[in-house]
């Protein structure tokens, strides 16, 4: 049934999608919602539409289409290497904008080749928002989380610290924070008096009488071992917050850091930059420095126009099953995103597959679509 | 224009309202019966007093249909999205105290701050398979708390509605977000508050509705100075 509100270049997308071996999937527009709350967080419940089954199973309207997208290759046993297409609405509570609104995408499942899979998915993306709006130049913006996390594994921060960051990366705020009290930490980390005491019993050298002392308290509190975090869960951490709480960064360290998020430039300029930079602080990143420059080669294999594209270090996205890549697209002089993508290796394993899946993709925001059009028009 | 003040219908939070107002020179009377969830205020013609359980007070503020509300900032802040935008605390009134806390079990040696229960949070679903769950009642709370004030997206909310304190240790959510006031049911069941994981100072308060007919009307400003010149 052709959909009245549909944006008028829906056909002609759908096409592009064809042309460039794409599946075209459908999935159901009412989801069950724990698989989004589980990927992005509760934070994600206030903007998404929830309701319950008769049954009691909380459902929601489709938020976006990469984990549906994901779900049914799962379920449909579909082998690798597979890609998918999809148009559909997508239903979202938004500062600015309608919350039912369009969206399409590519999500390419299960290429090994990394570099190529990358290029070959931005260069989707590129084709298909060039068709859209031919005369427009398009900018394009890349980030590595690989690299990020390389640098700073690389600075030899301990194991607690780099998971901290991590974690940050894409946050800027929270990054700022983060190597903030790196550099100046307020304090020393708060300990308990329980920890005290057991650090005068001399256990915190001896892990094993530690998770011996834990898991004796547990039971004697009535808590059990292995429904939450067990007796060596705590012990282990507990010895990497004292070994986080000793960590100061120097100041060198700090520089290099700063430096590395500081990067923003060409992309046809970055692998020379990074190498130099790699250089200079002496930092052993030549891996993801190997995958990086595998990737800008392969785009330029794709046609990628180089010009368009420009490597930010600090760009990231904060959510844990994004691993490598990010990419967003706009058009050059304006501050909409029309396009975001990036890999996310890990998703798959989370949504339950049996094998390891690599995945990259990306979506389309068709209304800030038809607006750029709109005001490419009016020009 | 009438001035409609929600008092709760019953307990201690009732008394300790009716005194306080008793004490401003604001004497409730019931209309009819001594059950009645009706009341007025002897020489306020224009002051109506309607009796409602503590959370539909919070929700009756927000959409505007009294004035006035007695209740604690704990269901306010929880019953509505943007509250200083839509309610003015007018007046805090000492009693009715109680913190929402974050609290984790006691034998978590490593966690005594929020950035600890970041880091567990972050790594929860590699080792256990599940995201960190958190028995609460206080959804909105805990939401603004982990997400807003410590950037802590990971987590899940168990919905509680009562006995959260034995979430815990009965496996059913690994920390809570809940109330307390000695802090001795905590202790009870072998949790302890994050140095750091205060959400919010809660007590009994005169609470406000923004509303546009409030401006330039004399009984609402008398009614706030009349109850803060007795606090």
């Amino acid at each position: 049934m052709p959909l009245i509100n549909l944006p008028a270049f829906a056909g002609d997308l759908l096409a592009d999608f064809e042309r460039r071996n794409t599946l075209r999937v459908d999935t159901p527009v009412i989801q069950p919602a724990e698989p989004f709350l589980d990927m992005a967080g509760e934070d994600l419940r206030r903007r998404i539409f929830m309701t319950e089954s008769e049954t009691g199973e909380s459902l929601c309207l489709r938020p976006e289409f990469t984990i549906p997208v994901c779900l049914r290759h799962i379920e449909t046993a579909t082998g690798t290497p597979q890609r998918y297409a999809y148009l559909g609405e997508v239903f979202r509570q938004r500062r600015e904008g309608s919350s039912e609104f369009y969206q399409a995408g590519i999500e390419d499942l299960g290429d090994p080749d990394t570099a190529a899979a990358d290029a070959r998915v931005v260069g989707d993306a590129m084709y298909v928002l060039a068709n859209r709006l031919p005369g427009e130049r398009l900018k394009v913006t890349l980030g590595d989380q690989s690299v990020f996390e390389a640098v700073i594994a690389a600075c030899g921060l301990p194991g607690g610290w780099q998971k901290r960051l991590i974690h940050a990366f894409g946050d800027q705020e929270q990054l700022e924070r983060l190597l903030a009290a790196l550099a100046d930490p307020k304090s020393p980390g708060v300990f308990g008096h329980d920890v005290e005491r057991v650090a005068a019993l001399g256990m915190l050298e001896d892990e094993e009488r530690l998770v011996d002392h834990i898991g004796e308290t547990m039971k004697a509190t009535g808590y059990s071992t292995n429904a939450s975090r067990s007796p060596r869960d705590i012990a282990r951490r507990l010895k990497e917050k004292v070994e986080l709480a000793a960590t100061r960064l120097d100041k060198e360290a700090l520089g290099v850091m700063r430096a590395f998020l500081a990067l923003d430039l060409p992309l046809a300029d970055a692998p020379a930059a990074l190498h130099r930079f790699a250089g200079k602080a002496r930092l052993k990143i030549d891996d993801a420095l190997a995958l990086f420059d595998a990737r800008v080669a392969a785009l330029a294999r794709v046609g990628a126009d180089p010009g368009l594209m420009r490597y930010r270090a600090a760009f990231g996205r904060p959510l844990d099953y994004y691993t490598g890549l990010v990419f967003e697209i706009g058009v050059e002089g304006t501050p909409a995103v029309l396009a975001g993508g990036g890999r996310f290796d890990r998703l798959l394993t989370l949504l339950g597959a049996r094998e390891h899946i690599p995945a990259v993709g990306f979506s389309l925001w068709l209304d800030r679509i038809e607006q750029a059009i709109a005001a490419g028009r009016a020009e | 224009m009438t001035v409609t003040i929600a008092l709760p219908s019953k307990g201690r939070m009732k008394d300790e309202a009716s005194a306080i107002f008793e004490r401003a020179g604001m004497k409730i009377a019931a209309v009819g019966s001594d059950r009645s969830y009706r009341g007025r205020v002897e020489g306020w013609d224009d002051v109506e007093i309607a009796y409602l359980s503590a959370s539909e007070i919070a929700r009756e503020i927000g959409s505007g249909a009294v004035d006035f509300g007695v209740t604690g900032e704990d269901l306010v802040r929880e019953g509505l999205a943007d509250a200083d935008a839509r309610v003015d605390f007018a007046a805090r009134l000492g009693f009715g105290h109680a913190d929402v806390v974050v609290a984790v079990p006691e034998i978590w040696y490593d966690v005594d701050t929020m950035a600890d229960l970041g880091d567990v949070a972050a790594d929860f679903r590699a080792r256990h398979g599940r995201r960190l769950a958190i028995a609460t009642k206080y959804w909105r709370l805990t939401q603004h708390f982990f997400s807003g004030s410590h950037g802590i997206q990971l987590y899940r909310i168990v919905e509680s509605l009562g006995a959260t304190e034995g979430a815990p240790a009965s496996g059913s959510a690994d920390i809570i977000v809940d109330i307390t006031s000695t802090g001795s049911t905590l202790k009870a069941n072998h949790l302890k508050i994050l140095s750091d994981g205060v959400i919010l100072r809660s007590e009994a308060c005169l609470v406000r509705a923004r509303k546009p007919t409030h401006e330039g009307n004399p009984v609402i400003d008398r009614i706030v100075a009349a109850v803060r010149a007795v606090l």
